[in-house]
């Protein structure tokens, strides 16, 4: 069509560029032919994609104007109203259209095709996100105007959730239902590389309607692929989260390794000190609220030397009320620590209440890292990992570096000799009893953004955290890291498939054959006590 | 000394006469002044089953040196056996449908309720399986030296994952709900007076006869070993004799006696349900024989009667007040009272006991 | 038969190697101790000492070596229970009696009248014989005022008798004393040593573990000097004394 090319030449010799272009964008919906017409829809759309935003309000005004047969045609220029009320519908501007300007001829397929581009630069133009949600499930049924560059446009720019979860697929069915078989492949690999159940919907959705062979073998093996990808990612997203159980598991079960291998004292309240830090911490966050709003999202960072703090300070008052008067009488200990968890759950059920404290999520433990198929590495359970790892390092240098850890470990061989060499064996054993509950205090706060938290928190703990002691033997820390390991492990392993039950069964009835061979536990050394 | 004495015959002789004035003060003299009413003869059986259960954990920790913290196990499983023949027994004979069957949708009972309408047949499951059980467990425990706080840990998961169990509908007995709406125990109707009299009187008598017989064992060479156990299982090996045999022996029985304790605790409740499986309940025993004094049967009969008796007193107007009560009590006797209440009455032999 | 049996390896131990993970406590053990003779066994701490009694009560489990008691009877093949009434008595380096039971019961249970099966035993309690011979025992050991007492009240001293009565009371064969004078008093001490020389029989072999050397001189027939779980010596004591890897390793070092 040499009469526009020439005019548009004449455009762009007068005008800015982006009038030329408008006027360019524009003037091509009064081609003769439908085709042309529905093209120049789609390139009005695409300009309004990859334009801004000033663009896309433009061309959306351009399309409405289509679908509300409004525009009208003189010689390749294109005018929105009716004589000299009209408007350049390049610039927008007044200006009178000419008398031979002719209503643009407007049929049903103008019309979905104007209705999809109107669509699409909503996506664009829109600010409010229930329309942009609207506007894209209109793009499902209308993709008349719709390419591939619109929507990749489209996805960069958009935030929602709701209008992803339309787009994306959407982008998927676009690239599928390319007419080239080797395109459709290209589209399949295209959309394998995020192996999500989602894209493997997509894909076999895609392939029922298929005949191509080859399309059909390449998509069956992305399909493969992913299944392959999903798989793993279920397998380390149980991993994952039977790690984070594990690690809240190892602080709990640390503590009572650490008092029993010191006194032989089981400790039946550990459980509870882990609630009693958890308290603490939400203690801490409702202070700072009130205090310094500004913290708010730093409270389970400042809660945790005070989680540990409160938790070690209730484990000495008990060990200077309790468990001093009754160092040979193991058995003892076991009702007067029951005692104690007791009383501490009704303390806290009569004073605060039953109900689940509610926690505020900070940033640092909501969402997560997606790593391969479905499995995601969610922030909190690594704040529980964190904190776990972190104070297991802790205690193996306090244990080996320290005088303390010194004076714990001859006291735990041999208490009457650590006596003679100088030890004060009644310290150790407070400094011991600090630390065992206090690390139930910290594993109250990495429970915090996890778990419930109420008053009978810790009886879910306690059961998981002696077979720990009891599978990992007295006083070893590799052996408390391997008994947790894979108590948490069988836990979540066992919980889908058979049931939670199921999973105590089985780690009980492990315990029962593992203690056949062991009686001292997993990694207690051998030899002559 | 040991369980012998006056306490001893005291209690024997209390326990005797209840068994007796049970059935004419609660039968014939009902109504008159020094009579009984059906609701605390219920109480005095209730109560009389946990002494019963009270000294089969005394036999095998006061005596053997072997803390149980699932005897609950036992106990329940005792009661879910009689409540099993009573709802069986009203099904097959009196056609009322259990409400079991209503909610998990069965049409008829399935197999392993077979035979459980003959009260032999149940009377025998009750002697049987927790004496299976406790064999099993106590076999497999004592055989490979696990002891002392490991083996009572390992009781308390063990009922503690029963309890899990039994919680859930599909293990078939109940779930939540456990079992209630018992028609009659061999032909006496349930709720009737005379029934309550007649299930408190087998309860004393039981706990009669439990306390009778440990009396004895504990006095004889049998007795002398088990406690032997206690004081030190490594000289009784290096003696010749094999603790695993005494052990056994004491723990399958405890765990029986516990079992029949159960049985009777279930009907006069009137209802069995997971609950006495929860560790609190196990434990509880446990603190029912320290308080009262390990080692000595009278002392287990007597922190049974009193802790139990001032539960069901507290609960009545402050059952809030009853778990700190509980603790604090717990707190006391073990901290201060190393021999429990037997510690109040006269000066102990020092490091007569010793160990937990 | 005493007289055959005079001489008799009572306890013949060769090759014996025990570890407890990586440590090697004995290496390669070859020791004998003979009817009629009282074997002292010494050494410096961690010579092996105790760890020889855990293997020969089965105890300890080794990983190598032939245990044989009266030359016959394979001891690694016996449980702890079947090893005592087998005939090998032990005493313990703490007193080990039962403290509830009076002297009288202690002494009472330590006789094994059938050797079997506990049923049997226990049914035999009354026999006319275990109250012979425990009347015999409180006789030698000098507790017999004490015989009703319970044993938990006894002073450390009596304790120790009490455990040697107990002994007394299984006959054994081989008799075992870890330490036996350990936290005692002279004149209580020189009473042990008495005691000691009392259980001395033909058909009995008597180890003594022990560090108080004036103790061995006093007692012991023949000594065995272990170091790191090795002998260094066997023969008299008064030969032991000058001997100068003995001086070096143990002796010196006092």
């Amino acid at each position: 069509m040499p009469v526009i090319r020439l005019l548009i030449l004449l455009a762009a010799l007068f005008g800015s560029p982006a009038y030329a272009d408008r006027a360019v964008l524009s003037g091509a919906l009064c081609a003769p032919a439908l085709a042309d017409q529905i093209a120049a829809l789609g390139a009005l759309a695409e300009a309004g994609a990859t334009g801004g935003k000033d663009e896309a309000a433009w061309a959306r005004t351009v399309v409405e104007a289509v679908d509300a047969r409004a525009l009208r045609c003189a010689a390749s220029l294109a005018f929105i109203g009716e004589g000299d009320a009209a408007l350049d519908a390049a610039s927008l501007a007044p200006s009178p259209a000419p008398v031979d300007a002719a209503p643009m001829p407007i049929n049903n397929r103008l019309r979905a095709a104007a209705a999809s581009a109107a669509a699409a630069l909503t996506l664009f133009v829109d600010t409010e996100p229930a329309a942009r949600a609207k506007a894209a499930t209109t793009l499902e049924r209308r993709r008349e105007a719709l390419s591939l560059t619109i929507l990749d446009a489209a996805l960069a720019a958009e935030t929602e959730p709701t209008v992803l979860a339309v787009l994306e697929p959407l982008r998927a069915r676009m690239m599928l239902a390319d007419p080239d078989p080797q395109n459709r492949i290209r589209a399949i690999d295209a959309i394998a590389a995020e192996t999500t159940l989602r894209n493997r919907t997509l894909i076999a959705e895609a392939l029922s309607e298929e005949a191509d062979t080859t399309v059909q073998a390449a998509g069956q093996a992305a399909m493969a692929r992913i299944d392959r990808q999903i798989a793993i990612g279920q397998v380390l997203a149980t991993l994952y989260s039977g790690l984070s159980y594990a690690s809240v598991l190892l602080l709990a079960a640390l503590g009572l390794a650490i008092i029993f291998g010191l006194m032989g004292v089981i400790n039946l309240a550990q459980g509870e000190f882990i609630m009693i830090g958890a308290y603490a911490a939400w203690f801490v966050q409702n202070a700072i609220r009130a205090l310094l709003p500004g913290l708010i999202d730093w409270y389970l960072i400042i809660a945790l030397p005070i989680s540990f703090l409160v938790a070690a300070l209730v484990g000495v008052v008990m060990e200077a009320l309790v468990l001093r008067r009754l160092y040979n009488r193991p058995l003892m200990t076991l009702l007067a620590t029951w005692a104690v968890s007791l009383l501490l759950i009704n303390l806290v059920r009569v004073t605060i209440g039953t109900q689940n404290l509610e926690f505020h999520q900070p940033f640092y433990v909501v969402g997560g890292v997606p790593v391969v198929g479905d499995f995601i590495v969610t922030l909190n359970r690594l704040f529980a990992i964190a904190i776990a790892a972190l104070a297991f390092v802790g205690v193996v240098l306090l244990l080996r570096v320290t005088t303390f850890g010194m004076n714990v470990r001859a006291v735990a061989q041999n208490r009457a000799m650590a006596g003679a060499a100088g030890i004060d064996a009644r310290q150790t054993d407070r400094l011991a009893i600090a630390l065992g509950s206090g690390l139930a205090g910290l594993a109250g706060v990495a429970l915090a953004p996890l778990y419930n938290v109420n008053p009978n928190m810790g009886a879910g703990f306690i059961v998981d955290s002696f077979m720990v002691v009891v599978l990992g033997g007295v006083g070893s820390l590799a052996g408390a890291v391997a008994a947790s390991f894979g108590i948490g492990q069988i836990n979540v392993i066992m919980e889908p498939l058979y049931g939670a039950v199921a999973a105590k069964v089985v780690v009980l009835l492990l315990v029962i054959a593992f203690i056949q061979r062991r009686p001292e536990g997993l990694f207690a050394p051998k030899g002559r006590r | 000394m040991m369980g012998g004495g006056m306490l001893f015959r005291v209690i024997a002789l209390s326990l005797a006469a209840l068994t007796i004035a049970l059935p004419i003060l609660g039968g014939p003299l009902a109504g008159s002044g020094i009579g009984i009413s059906p609701y605390l003869a219920n109480i005095i059986g209730q109560i009389a089953t946990f002494a019963l259960l009270a000294i089969a954990l005394d036999l095998i920790w006061g005596f053997a040196g072997v803390l149980s913290l699932g005897h609950g196990l036992f106990f329940a499983l005792g009661g879910y056996l009689i409540a099993m023949h009573m709802l069986k027994d009203g099904y097959v004979n009196a056609g009322v449908v259990p409400d079991l069957m209503t909610f998990m949708g069965w049409t008829e009972l399935p197999g392993y309720w077979a035979f459980f309408e003959s009260f032999p047949y149940a009377a025998v499951l009750i002697l049987v399986l927790p004496g299976l059980l406790a064999f099993a467990y106590g076999w497999i425990s004592f055989r490979s030296r696990v002891s002392g706080v490991s083996f009572a840990i390992i009781t308390q998961a063990l009922t503690y994952v029963a309890m899990l169990l039994m919680f859930r509908n599909d293990t078939g007995f109940g779930g939540n709900n456990g079992m209630t709406g018992f028609v009659s125990l061999l032909g006496m109707p349930m709720g009737a007076p005379s029934t309550a009299v007649w299930l408190a009187t087998a309860s004393t008598a039981a706990a009669l006869g439990a306390f009778l017989l440990c009396g004895r064992l504990v006095r004889s060479p049998f007795g002398r070993m088990l406690i032997a156990v206690r004081d030190d299982e490594a000289r009784l090996r290096f003696l010749g004799y094999d603790p695993v045999w005494p052990k056994l022996a004491a723990w399958t029985l405890s765990g029986v006696m516990a079992a029949i304790a159960g049985a009777l605790y279930a009907p006069q409740v009137g209802i069995i349900n997971p609950r006495l499986l929860s560790p609190e309940v196990s434990i509880e025993i446990a603190v029912w024989v320290a308080l009262g004094g390990r080692g000595t049967l009278s002392g287990a009969v007597i922190g049974a009667v009193v802790i139990s008796a001032l539960k069901f007193w507290l609960t009545g107007f402050a059952p809030d007040l009853w778990p700190f009560i509980l603790s604090l009590l717990v707190l006391i006797v073990v901290v201060g009272l190393p021999n429990g209440l037997t510690d109040l009455r006269l000066p102990k032999l020092k490091g007569a006991r010793h160990g937990g | 038969m005493a007289a055959e049996m005079r001489g008799a390896h009572a306890i013949q131990v060769e090759g014996l190697r025990v570890t407890f993970g990586d440590f090697v406590a004995i290496p390669n053990l070859t020791f004998t101790a003979s009817y009629g003779e009282i074997h002292g066994v010494i050494g410096p701490n961690g010579a092996g000492k105790t760890t020889l009694l855990d293997v020969i009560t089965g105890k300890t489990r080794p990983k190598e070596g032939t245990v044989l008691l009266d030359g016959k009877i394979d001891l690694r093949r016996l449980s702890e229970p079947q090893i005592a009434l087998a005939g090998v008595g032990r005493k313990f380096q703490k007193p080990s009696v039962f403290e509830a039971l009076s002297v009288r019961e202690n002494l009472e249970l330590a006789l094994r009248l059938r050797a079997g099966s506990i049923l049997s035993e226990l049914r035999g309690w009354t026999d006319p014989r275990r109250a012979a011979r425990v009347a015999e025992v409180l006789g030698e050991t000098g507790l017999t005022d004490r015989a009703d007492a319970p044993a938990g009240i006894l002073a450390h001293g009596q304790k120790q008798w009490l455990e040697i009565g107990m002994l007394l009371m299984q006959r054994p064969k081989l008799l075992m004393l870890d330490e036996p004078v350990a936290g005692m008093t002279d004149s209580e001490t020189s009473h042990t040593a008495d005691l000691v020389r009392r259980l001395r029989a033909p058909d009995r072999a008597i180890l003594v573990i022990e560090h108080d050397m004036a103790f061995v001189e006093e007692i012991a027939t023949r000594v065995t000097v272990l170091h790191e779980g090795t002998p260094i010596f066997a023969g008299a004591m008064a030969d032991a004394r000058t001997d100068a890897r003995v001086r070096d390793v143990y002796l010196g070092r006092h």
